[in-house]
């Protein structure tokens, strides 16, 4: 009887446990009580894509709290885990955040499942915002980043180049000589910092470097080349021809000690040490004044004669999901372009404001030189988000092969044309 | 003959009755996403109450099946939620074109006519055989070795056997950053020391980084297959050893003739792990080339995928280029190759214990 009595106690125990545990779910999806009890636009769930801004996140969604008695509760994902494979779990189960990061091209993927923003007064301050054909204004750019030849402007300044010449091939091959003649006099280990290691690296070379292909020189909104490229994979040999000349003096000139094996790591501690004149990365390899004892400027890839512009753009955006919390995701958005939020996004993560009327500055040493490029509209679009998913993993092999010597310049352009071709074919 | 009382069927048959109206009760609340705070009581006090139940169930003949069937539920119920429905569905996505997101379409044979179109996949096939190849032979040698080291008289047995057990206990991720690391900064230093040029990692090139791989899930696995032919040596009767030492065979005769016959059934098991822990090659992979490497010219395509394994080809399929029905096709493909291959192997390894 003693037994029965304990299976029968033991067996409501885990029923009581898991019934326990289903409501503590249930009561998230609730519309939130503020604190004031006045009345709120309900609780909302963010899914964020950048765990070095996590703790900045929980101290906005405290303020957001504070200033309007709306609850957001901030989940990061990051680092190894792919917030996109994620977010299909979570879609799954019934388990979606109300605003969640996607990259550009990853709209498509949630087609008809994305709130249209259109209207917001948000998106009259900034020209950022992620716009789709058939969906409209779908994401909220809640950070601007660019990507050029990040250069110690301090090191230049010695060797006696001016970087706003870097405009040309022969203006860079002369300025890499110079530098390369000055090495020992600079304090420099190599020229440039540039690693086309695949398998961890390929992000930045399939990616960010194989961008400049797609959009160096063109205006913010030429999509001349991310059009050809997914017309079924086409380049244009002459300008692809180009760059693989300008790729070609970056491997000569790059640390050979990072050229194929080094690590993210490795070449953004050479560059704040000052071993390397320039840079193959963003404003997000070196995020605060203290990590670095010079000015920091960017340069274009300017790998056909006249290209005067970096990249920039948001890398990623927040979008609302259609079925979750519409009306709580856009008050946020709202709020989250004001100024409170804007001084905790600029000057506690350090992230660049996408929000003209943001009257912080940001304390990135790239930022000075971003500005400048963008004020002037220098600067062109993050297309290279746009290309086929996993892209990126095919074209960062080239570039290790021809960093290898295994490809010459017309090589690495034929073999660049196959693989896209063969990419987008299969 | 004892009979059960009305009591005792009213309490069984209400308790299944109301258990299951509950529990589907539950189940359709949580389809129409309805009362949160209950359905999940609902559906467990449903659960329970049937179980209860169908143990008061009134027949004495069926009631020892009933316990059991009792028992086994939880685990049943677990492998069929974490293994036959993912198969199932499995199958059903890869008919489909489904996104990971939605199913826009059933495209029949699609992707399976696509996928045997890649040079890339057809490549990751190619070298996994060769991967598999190389680990068996590899693999056991290594660990036979070993094992016979660790049961021969010398001293310090016990550390000899956890030093090269330890490398099994380490993650295949991190073990792939280690050896990563080794290969990169470590080999290549030393390498360009000699050579008095720059030498790049042994990683770079899609031979030699085969070839890592391979060295690297060696070193990793040995150590576990050691311990079963430790095992195995260790069951040898002492007696058959000593009969053959008095007949005076020499301790290759005794390997040959004695211990590897009388080992059979543990040499199965070893190579029959090996076999389809060395296909299904995917966390080493990926930490230490992520199946980067190229291949200059295979049936006239240059590949980017040199040391992609075919789990690895699966993963990427699915999740980095977001074609998750596609990257099912795979799936179901390598299914069927992996149950074939193991099922021939067995059947293969046990006719020849017979035989021996």
């Amino acid at each position: 009887m003693k037994k029965k009595v304990l299976s029968v106690l033991l067996a409501g125990a885990m029923a009581a446990c898991l019934a326990g545990c289903g409501s503590t779910a249930g009561s998230d999806n609730g519309t939130a009580a503020s604190s004031d009890g006045s009345a709120k636009v309900g609780a909302v769930r963010l899914l964020n894509g950048k765990p070095e801004i996590d703790s900045q996140l929980q101290e906005l969604a405290a303020l957001y709290k504070e200033e309007t008695g709306n609850i957001l509760t901030v989940e990061t994902i990051g680092g190894d885990t792919n917030a996109a494979d994620e977010l299909k779990k979570m879609y799954q189960a019934d388990n979606m955040p109300d605003i969640f990061v996607i990259e550009a091209n990853q709209a498509g993927t949630w087609d008809g499942l994305l709130a249209n923003l259109e209207g917001e007064a948000w998106t009259n301050n900034t020209g950022f915002e992620l716009v789709d054909s058939s969906m409209g204004t779908i994401g909220f750019p809640y950070t601007v980043e660019a990507t050029a030849l990040g250069y110690n402007a301090d090191v230049l300044k010695a060797a006696g180049i001016d970087a706003s010449t870097l405009t040309s091939y022969e203006a860079y091959k002369t300025c890499f000589e110079t530098l390369d003649a000055k090495k020992d006099e600079l304090g420099l280990t190599a020229v440039l910092g540039w690693c086309a290691e695949p398998a961890n690296l390929g992000w930045s070379s399939g990616t960010h470097v194989f961008g400049q292909y797609l959009d160096a020189g063109l205006a913010a909104d030429d999509t001349t080349y991310i059009d050809l490229l997914n017309d079924g994979g086409k380049v244009d040999e002459a300008r692809m021809l180009n760059f693989a000349k300008f790729i070609g003096l970056m491997n000569d000139y790059s640390d050979p000690a990072l050229l194929v094996d080094g690590t993210y790591d490795q070449q953004v501690a050479g560059f704040k040490e000052g071993k390397y004149a320039f840079i193959t990365q963003g404003n997000w390899c070196v995020t605060s004044p203290d990590d670095v004892a010079f000015e920091c400027g960017f340069a274009p890839y300017a790998f056909e004669d006249g290209i005067d512009t970096i990249i920039a753009g948001p890398p990623s955006y927040w979008v609302s999901y259609s079925e979750g919390n519409v009306a709580g995701a856009k008050a946020f958005f709202n709020w989250c372009a004001g100024d409170s939020a804007q001084n905790i996004l600029v000057n506690k993560a350090g992230l660049v404001s996408p929000f003209d009327d943001c009257q912080y500055e940001a304390v990135n040493p790239f930022y000075k030189s971003m500005k400048t490029y963008i004020d002037a509209n220098k600067y062109s679009g993050w297309h290279t988000m746009l290309k086929k998913d996993g892209l990126q993993n095919v074209t960062c092999v080239v570039f290790s092969d021809y960093a290898q010597g295994k490809l010459d310049a017309e090589g690495f352009a034929t073999t660049m044309a196959q693989v896209i071709s063969s990419y987008y074919a299969n | 003959m004892r009979e059960f009382s009305t009591g005792r069927k009213i309490t069984s048959f209400g308790l299944m009755g109301l258990g299951a109206i509950l529990s589907v009760g539950g189940l359709v609340l949580a389809i129409m996403k309805l009362l949160d705070n209950f359905r999940g009581a609902m559906i467990i006090g449903g659960v329970v109450m049937f179980f209860v139940g169908l143990y008061l169930f009134p027949t004495f003949k069926h009631h020892r099946s009933i316990v059991n069937v009792i028992f086994l539920f939880p685990l049943l119920f677990a492998f069929a939620v974490t293994v036959i429905v993912p198969l199932v569905l499995g199958i059903g996505y890869s008919f489909t074109d489904w996104d990971g997101i939605r199913v826009r379409g059933f495209i029949g044979l699609e992707n399976y006519i696509r996928m045997f179109k890649q040079p890339g996949f057809l490549w990751s096939v190619l070298i996994t055989v060769l991967f598999v190849v190389f680990n068996i032979i590899l693999v056991n040698l290594v660990a036979f070795l070993l094992a016979l080291l660790c049961t021969s008289k010398i001293k310090g047995l016990g550390f000899f056997r956890a030093a090269y057990f330890l490398p099994n206990l380490i993650g295949g991720i991190v073990l792939g950053y280690i050896w990563q690391f080794i290969f990169s900064n470590v080999v290549t230093k030393i390498t360009t020391a000699i050579m008095q040029e720059q030498t790049y990692s042994m990683l770079s090139e899609t031979k030699t980084a085969f070839i890592g791989i391979v060295i690297v899930y060696v070193w990793q696995y040995a150590g576990y297959i050691m311990l079963i032919y430790i095992t195995g040596l260790n069951t040898i009767p002492g007696d058959v050893l000593e009969a053959s030492a008095i007949d005076g065979a020499s301790p290759t005769q005794t390997l040959f003739n004695i211990k590897i016959p009388m080992i059979a059934p543990t040499i199965t098991i070893c190579t029959f792990l090996t076999l389809t822990s060395a296909f299904k090659q995917f966390d080493v992979n990926l930490a230490l080339t992520n199946g980067t490497g190229s291949v200059q010219n295979f049936f006239g395509n240059y590949l980017t995928n040199g040391t992609q394994m075919l789990a690895l080809n699966i993963y990427n399929t699915a999740v980095i280029n977001d074609e998750y029905a596609l990257g099912q096709a795979k799936a179901v493909f390598f299914f069927i190759v992996l149950a074939i291959v193991s099922i021939v192997q067995v059947r293969v390894s046990n006719k020849r214990e017979v035989e021996l």
